[in-house]
């Protein structure tokens, strides 16, 4: 295990984005082999999950043909982890609507602290190192220091390092609603206006709790050296109709900011540590210690550069449970496989959108138990 | 093309569409003979090379034919319905009358359904209204054209109209419902439930066709015969293969009894050459990514759920081989995922089987046994015990229920003067 923790290490201490495909994959490789075999030696299920795998992973010849586990096995309760109870240090949750299961992602130490640095490291190459103020677009209760811990209090926390200060510019009134803070958030902008500022919400909560009332008013908060950034998903802006031109062009009217201050970054609770923001380009890239497949739903192929699929995250980072190789419900096109015109290296793609759902209207689907004609 | 088949948009289109039925209903009695004429000419006309690619159209066309047909009739409406004549019954006299318009609502899943349902109604001399769903326009659109160009005379193209519109415009089922005087109602329980409560007159009939699954079942001295193992095993995979294992009568787990100093993984193997096979045969041609994501986690739940459970699967998501014990039915996956149980005894298996089985596959090699084990099933709910092979064969009764007698009106004559 040490020595897999060195080499982790080894990956998350080099520029996140700057090695070149071909001189990244045979160590990227040769761990999460051990990382899997390690898992396996861990969990009897997922050693068994392992060995039915068609290709053998010790014969595996590339990234693609490992076993990976659907995203939806993390749902369990409790967290399917691969260390012991006592040494789990927080649990964290992805966000879920009523009548859903969250996934439950279990983090011992090791796992949390590679998670921060991870963060960290990408987060830098987009916003650079210094600390700056930091408002945070929502209630302070996200961040709750328990064991627990919710997909959005770990967005909020994993920015944590660039802050020099905390601002939270919402709070939740006597129904639980949130509330903006319209004083408090004047005030900040007062106080910062010309100074660099980091700003992160989830998109839904940004624009619904600050951009649809500020533009309202309208109030622009006057801070140009701002960088937004945002994560969560669209389906809700979506509803409304809201695309990305508009919610960017929303924000950076609010802020007094130009567009490409708002930066957009997808990310998952179950691929911890890592996030993909946005780069100049419109791309999402993958960072050293990380990669992502976008497979065909008709074979599960590894699709082509410009072909759409179903996003398969990969990291060295967990060891506290199994999220090496998870396929996701998520749609992603591939753009292309090394030399996006920003200047990362490796894969980078575009989300696309949630897998549907299919319409369970056959006649084969049963929802429930019927009793016997006659009951035994 | 014709009219027969309409996107719709008002309420108004529909109640125009049951009145223009209506009218031509009263007009001419058709017997089921003149039904079985058309009915032959449309079979052969579906046997072209472009219709092949229409999952079901083999069924489709061997439903039609006269062979199968008319032992049919004879049973559920009597033995002179064929010629729509008077049947004597004691001082009575007996014949079949339609009930009128009757209404079909398929379920979204099995191409060939929509007009499956409507053949039924059709038989019993009935108008029909289907509601087709727009992801089965097409090939309703082509399985139809067939019947236009093979009913030369309208003798059942005046009784039908196919109304294309989406499951959630409550407005036009509830046109289409008031406009029926019986109704053919199939599809999973959300679907049925709503349709069942639409507003139909008090006089209307209905057949509710709701969500059911299937399995199948093979005693030891049947699945450890090496002389029949591979032909067994082609069988398992056509049951499977059809409408992507997603039909009501689809086979979503297979039940093996053990049999000391034979292993069911030799069994396995084989069955997994089938599946193979099969699917060089027929590969699919897209899928759906939410069935794939669901496909992936029915391997790697089962796989992680018991250290004693097995799967064969290839990388992609043709097909999958699941490998356990015990008889308790899993939550069905579809899309070729096949569970097979090791269990001690079959008829201890059927005991435990309830209502939400329609139909068990079976090689038996014991006829006394297969009684034995068909009477238990069927009292604990189950509607079909069939061959294995032969699951999807569209023959009445069907859940249980008459599909011609259904949508009759058996009308009694007693004469005023012996």
């Amino acid at each position: 295990m040490s020595t897999l923790e060195a080499r982790i290490d080894e990956l998350l201490a080099v520029p996140p984005y700057g090695l070149a495909p071909q001189d990244r994959e045979p160590a990227f490789l040769a761990l999460l082999k051990d990382e899997l075999d390690y898992a396996c030696s861990r969990n009897p299920g997922y050693q068994n999950y392992v060995q039915h795998w068609p290709i053998d992973p010790c014969a595996a010849q590339k990234l693609a043909d490992l076993p990976y586990l659907p995203v939806a096995l993390l749902k369990a309760d409790p967290a399917f982890a691969l260390v012991e109870a006592r040494e789990i240090k927080k649990t964290l949750t992805s966000s879920f609507t009523t009548g859903q299961m969250p996934s439950r992602i279990a983090l011992d130490s090791a796992t949390a602290r590679r998670m921060g640095k991870a963060v960290a490291a990408i987060a830098q190459d987009f916003l650079g190192a210094q600390r700056r103020s930091y408002l945070v677009v929502d209630v302070p209760g996200s961040v709750a220091q328990g064991p627990k811990m919710g997909a959005r209090g770990a967005a909020i926390q994993g920015l944590m390092p660039f802050a020099s200060e905390v601002t939270y510019c919402l709070r939740a009134d006597s129904t639980g609603d949130l509330v903006l803070e319209l004083d408090k958030l004047l005030e900040f902008a007062e106080a910062h206006g010309d100074s660099p500022v980091l700003v992160y919400g989830f998109t839904y909560i940004l624009w619904e709790y600050l951009v649809k009332p500020l533009l309202s008013n309208p109030v622009s908060l006057d801070i140009p050296n701002v960088h937004i950034l945002h994560s969560g998903g669209w389906k809700r802006l979506q509803d409304e109709a809201v695309d990305k031109k508009s919610f960017n062009r929303g924000l950076a009217q609010v802020f007094g900011c130009s567009a490409d201050r708002v930066i957009d970054f997808y990310g998952m609770v179950e691929n911890v540590g890592v996030i993909y923001p946005d780069c100049a380009e419109g791309n999402k890239h993958v960072p050293a210690f990380g990669d992502v497949i976008v497979r065909d739903p008709l074979t599960l192929e590894p699709v082509g550069e410009g072909q759409q699929g179903m996003i398969q995250v990969c990291s060295v980072l967990p060891t506290s449970f199994p999220g090496h190789l998870l396929l996701t419900e998520d749609l992603a096109e591939i753009v292309s496989h090394d030399g996006c015109r920003c200047g990362r290296r490796g894969t980078c793609f575009r989300f696309v959108g949630r897998v549907p759902k299919s319409e369970l209207r056959g006649c084969g689907n049963i929802g429930r138990r019927r009793e016997p004609a006659y009951p035994r | 093309m014709n009219d027969l088949i309409r996107n719709v948009d008002t309420p108004e289109e529909i109640t125009a569409a049951a009145a223009e039925l209506r009218q031509g209903a009263g007009a001419n009695e058709i017997s089921p003979n003149a039904t079985l004429d058309v009915f032959e000419v449309w079979a052969a006309a579906l046997g072209t090379p472009e219709m092949a690619a229409i999952p079901g159209i083999a069924f489709l066309r061997l439903w039609l034919r006269r062979n199968t047909l008319e032992p049919i009739i004879a049973r559920e409406l009597g033995p002179g319905a064929l010629d729509g004549k008077w049947m004597e019954d004691g001082r009575a006299q007996l014949k079949a009358y339609p009930v009128g318009v009757v209404g079909h609502w398929p379920a979204g899943n099995i191409e060939i359904q929509p007009l499956l349902s409507m053949t039924c109604a059709l038989l019993g001399g009935n108008a029909c209204l289907v509601r087709i769903p727009r992801g089965l326009r097409d090939q309703t659109r082509q399985l139809i054209e067939k019947l236009v160009q093979s009913d030369t005379n309208r003798v059942l193209t005046r009784q039908v109209r196919l109304l294309v519109f989406d499951h959630e415009r409550l407005d036009l089922h509830r046109a289409m419902a008031q406009s029926v005087d019986g109704a053919m109602i199939w599809g999973g329980e959300e679907a049925v439930t709503e349709i069942r409560s639409l507003p139909f007159p008090h006089w209307a009939r209905l057949a509710v066709f709701g969500p059911r699954i299937s399995v199948a079942a093979m005693d030891a001295a049947s699945w450890s015969d090496l002389a029949v193992r591979e032909a067994l095993c082609r069988r398992i995979a056509r049951d499977v293969w059809q409408f992507d294992q997603q039909a009501c009568s689809s086979p979503q787990v297979l039940f093996l009894e053990k049999k000391e100093g034979h292993s069911a993984g030799d069994f396995v193997q084989a069955l997994r050459a089938a599946f193979e096979t099969e699917n060089r045969i027929h590969p699919r041609e897209t899928i759906p990514a939410a069935l794939t994501s669901a496909i992936c986690q029915a391997r790697a739940s089962w796989l992680l759920e018991d250290v004693a459970n097995s799967a064969i699967f290839p990388a992609g998501p043709e097909w999958t081989i699941l490998l356990g014990q015990g008889s308790e039915i899993p939550q069905p996956t579809e899309g070729k995922t096949l569970t097979i149980l090791e269990v001690n005894d079959l008829l201890e298996t059927a005991a435990k089987l309830d209502g939400n089985v329609q139909t068990l596959g079976l090689v038996l090699a014991d006829p006394e046994r297969e009684s034995a084990l068909a009477s238990v099933a069927a009292s604990r709910g189950v509607d079909r015990i069939v061959q294995l092979g032969r699951m999807h064969v569209f023959t009445p009764p069907w859940d249980g229920v008459d599909l011609i007698r259904i949508m009759v009106r058996m009308v009694r004559h007693v004469r005023s003067v012996q």
